[in-house]
């Protein structure tokens, strides 16, 4: 059974690029113009993934209404955020609400793809006990590439997806510098400077919560970042 | 030429009032001197008046006339039979002697040098070529001088401690005769027996007939040998005389030998031939009553010989105190050398019908009294409008600075108004109801509706980026999809050339973006302490690798230097520094980073070697939007790079300066961080 893939956008062309590339890809897309059309289709069968533009038509923040009804409904849902909004307080607001990515519309459509691919398999690899084989260990670190999850000193921290790439890509190779073009690549974004600066700042902050004395991810400056053990 | 200064020499057109009052002090000078003459006129008239008839006063004639002998009535009479007395008076014989008025008493040494110089006034009684002699008399208070001048071919002393009676012993002698008030002849005679002072001596008859000569204390006189003869001087009281005088020289060749006798006493009897034509003395005292300080008055005959004088010129009359440099200066604009004369007025003294005039009266004035009188309004008016005049200059001066203070304050708010936050809410001025309150109200409005275009601007890249990304999207992902598609060789190449086209697009959107991205950046910095020397020399390495076209260069201290702040936006600002750095130089230039210390701050300095900044960039460098790039430079720019550089500097608490390196060959960006 294919898996259900649903797309609320208010841009008509936009969302029949994204359906058809879904389709291609052998997902089943629906598609929702606006925040009633997609809740009255979701109250009667969730899909399995979510792709929701911040604003939708007359409700400029809709999207995150429909995220967090959607969350009411399901806590296991992938959600992803796609938006022509790239600000800041949007993104923490965005994945605060519970998204698992929050990604902007510069986009690539294979790296969208790739994206969802990927949180599918890890709806699939929850499901599954963990292989040995994916996993890294790295110090308090203790990464799990399947079911994209990290945890410290066995404390599961809750990262976006891209979040998680980050981190998968600095903790793969302890001591080496990762520059921006890196670790976007890593995290399949193109973002500027300034947006991986504060995700890596969004993570710092996710590990010291859990443990305040972390400063693993160390600043090269003009350079990029590193893993310290 | 600034306002100050305008307002200044406007100020001084007021001196204007202070020449108008010299120019009206002038005026009023030839007013007063004016009627100063007119009343010394005035004065003179009736100080005369008061002389009219009085022949006693001036001649020493009383009224019933005693000049039977007087032989001066050759001249024609003025008038009738009545006038010949009063006229007699004036009209002098050969015999009659006209006594100067002397200002001063002669001492009675037998010279001349301290009588004064005055030929005319010389009687001169001649007998022949060999025998003559000069007479010149004056009168000072009461007293009648008379020098004589004799010329004798061989002067002849009497014998000395010799009975003076004694004929054998008859020297060279001169005698004087004179009669009294009564009308009494009386005679004197003066025998040296050698230079120097000599008594006067008068002969008298005992009862017996025994003949004697005591001397005549009153009578004082000296002898001194000329050249040509001898001098004597001598004094007679004026009360011993009435109204006749005479001189005889006794002439003698040899002592006791016959005299040659001549004069103006009559040789055998010595009866007094000449009258002396004085003043009586009371005719100064009688000037004097009506002397005042700074007058002079004088009575003369008709033909202008002084008879009498009353003099106070020399005294000063005082008005009272007042900055005598201040007038000093004050009189050398206003005085004219001949307003300094004196002025003079003179009267007529008629006989006592007012027929004939008898003599004039002559009343002389110093100008000091008018000229004090002008000095004194004169200084005060120049006090006056001198002190309006530095008053006004004061004010006006005042009055400009007050307006030059506010027109600056008016500049450096307009300068200052428009920051990045927006329009400064307090514009100088506005509230005032002038015309530079109408300026300030106009730049107010100007300055807001900038604002507004400003701020417009500013959100404008935003907008614009958000706006455009939507549609971008939508072609980028069609292109995606198309790609899945399947598309001839030659359709891909197109639509690898549309993708690169987004693409490119997609950059110029991330560009427009960075400033709104950087301030949300800042808005959620996190200050933390870092060793700023650290962060630039990782940084300053990395940029090597990044830009290997250029050579770079960094001058930092050793030691670390703890900043406050967000490394990250350090580093980003440094970015931003290189990159320009790079633009506006060639390849293989050195880049410098030079890190500064200063008390309070930190300085970052970035120099590239390449064009010097254009004038007209000062100050505009680090704004919004703006740039200054070359022509012909097709690489998207937003001119965000050094704004963004001054955002980050603002954050630190500093501030970003660009200038021209000393050479003028490149440019060096200082970034001022607050430690």
């Amino acid at each position: 059974m294919k898996r259900l893939v649903a797309i609320v956008e208010d841009e008509a062309a936009l969302r029949d690029n994204y359906a058809a590339a879904f389709s291609r890809e052998g997902y089943a897309v629906r598609t929702y113009a606006d925040r009633a059309q997609a809740m009255q289709a979701f109250s009667t069968r969730l899909p399995d993934l979510a792709v929701i533009d911040i604003s939708l038509e007359d409700e400029p923040e809709g999207g995150f209404e429909l995220c967090r009804q959607l969350r009411a409904l399901s806590a296991e849902l992938p959600i992803i955020f796609l938006t022509a909004r790239d600000s800041e307080i949007d993104a923490v607001s965005g994945l605060r609400l519970g998204a698992d990515d929050f990604l902007t519309k510069d986009l690539s459509l294979p790296h969208l793809i790739a994206r969802v691919n990927a949180l599918f398999r890890r709806v699939e690899a929850l499901r599954q006990p963990s292989v040995a084989s994916d996993i890294i260990h790295r110090g308090a670190l203790t990464l799990d590439a399947e079911r994209m999850q990290a945890q410290w000193d066995g404390k599961v921290v809750l990262l976006s997806l891209t979040e998680f790439w980050i981190v998968h890509a600095l903790a793969r190779h302890p001591g080496h510098v990762r520059n921006r073009q890196q670790l976007m690549d890593a995290a399949n974004v193109v973002l500027d400077d300034n947006t991986i600066t504060s995700h890596v700042k969004r993570i710092r902050r996710k590990f010291q919560s859990v443990d305040p004395k972390f400063d693993a991810v160390q600043t090269v400056y003009g350079m990029g970042y590193r893993w310290v053990e | 030429m600034s306002l100050r200064l305008k307002l200044l020499l406007l100020g001084l057109a007021t001196l204007v009032l202070p020449w108008g009052g010299c120019n009206y002090a002038r005026e009023m000078e030839a007013a007063l001197r004016e009627g100063e003459r007119n009343s010394l006129q005035a004065v003179s008239q009736t100080i005369a008046a008061s002389l009219q008839g009085r022949t006693d006063l001036l001649y020493r004639e009383s009224p019933p006339p005693s000049d039977a002998q007087s032989t001066a009535q050759a001249d024609t009479p003025p008038a009738g039979p009545a006038d010949a007395r009063d006229a007699g008076v004036l009209v002098a014989g050969p015999y009659d002697l006209k006594p100067l008025a002397l200002t001063a008493a002669p001492l009675l040494d037998g010279y001349s040098e301290d009588w004064p110089h005055e030929p005319a006034a010389w009687a001169h009684f001649r007998k022949d070529a060999h025998h003559h002699f000069d007479v010149l008399s004056g009168v000072f208070e009461r007293m009648l001088y008379v020098l004589l001048e004799v010329h004798d071919e061989h002067p002849v002393f009497d014998a000395p401690g010799g009975n003076t009676l004694d004929p054998a012993t008859f020297g060279d002698r001169v005698w004087i005769g004179l009669q009294d008030q009564e009308g009494e002849e009386h005679q004197l005679f003066l025998a040296a027996t050698g230079p120097g002072a000599l008594n006067a001596r008068r002969i008298e008859t005992g009862e017996y007939g025994q003949q004697s000569a005591p001397v005549e204390p009153r009578v004082r006189a000296a002898w001194q040998s000329t050249k040509d003869g001898y001098r004597i001087e001598m004094r007679v009281p004026l009360s011993m005389i009435g109204s006749r005088f005479g001189v005889l020289v006794d002439d003698r060749d040899a002592r006791g030998g016959v005299p040659v006798s001549y004069g103006s006493l009559r040789s055998d009897d010595l009866h007094t031939l000449g009258r002396l034509i004085v003043a009586a003395p009371d005719l100064g005292s009688y000037l004097g009553q009506f002397l005042q300080p700074g007058i002079r008055l004088a009575v003369s005959t008709p033909d202008g010989r002084v008879l009498a004088r009353a003099d106070a010129l020399a005294q000063t009359v005082s008005l009272g105190s007042e900055a005598p440099i201040l007038a000093r200066l004050y009189r050398r604009f206003v005085d004219r050398p001949q307003d300094r004369q004196l002025i003079e007025a003179e009267a007529p003294i008629y006989d006592r019908d007012h027929a004939a005039v008898i003599g004039k009266l002559q009343v002389t004035q110093t100008p000091d009294r008018w000229i004090r009188l002008r000095d004194h309004a004169l200084t005060r008016m120049l006090n006056f409008t001198l002190g309006t005049s530095i008053v006004a200059v004061i004010a006006m001066f005042a009055f400009a600075a007050w307006l030059a203070l506010r027109l600056a304050r008016l500049r450096r708010a307009s300068e200052s108004a428009l920051t990045r936050a927006g329009l400064v809410t307090s514009f100088p001025e506005t509230e005032v109801q002038d015309e530079l309150g109408d300026v300030a109200r106009g730049f107010s409005t100007l300055l807001s509706r900038l604002n507004e275009y400003t701020s417009y601007l500013r959100t404008l890249a935003g907008k614009l980026a958000h706006e455009i990304r939507t549609p971008l999207t939508i072609v980028r992902s069609s292109l995606d999809n198309l790609e899945a598609e399947q598309v001839s060789e030659s359709a891909r190449l197109y639509l690898e050339r549309a993708r690169q086209g987004s693409e490119r697009l997609s950059a110029i959107l991330l560009a427009m973006g960075a400033a709104t991205r950087v301030e949300e950046a800042i808005g959620s910095a996190e200050r933390v302490d870092f060793d700023l020397v650290a962060v630039l020399a990782s940084a300053v390495a990395a940029y090597g690798d990044a830009f290997p076209a250029r050579c770079l260069r960094s001058e930092l201290p050793a030691h670390p230097v703890s900043l406050n702040g967000a490394p990250d936006l350090i580093v980003q600002m440094l970015d931003k520094l290189i990159d320009n750095a790079v633009d506006f130089s060639a390849a293989g230039a050195t880049i410098t980073v030079r890190l500064q210390l200063e008390a309070h701050s930190a300085v970052v300095e970035v120099e590239n070697p390449g064009p010097p900044l254009p004038p007209h960039v000062e100050g505009r460098l680090f704004e919004s939007l703006w740039q200054s790039r070359p022509e012909g430079d097709t690489r998207p720019h937003f001119g965000l790079g050094l704004y963004i550089v001054r955002l980050i500097a603002e954050f630190h608490g500093g501030e970003a300066r660009a200038m021209n390196l000393p050479g003028g060959d490149g440019v060096r960006i200082a970034v001022r961080l607050a430690r």
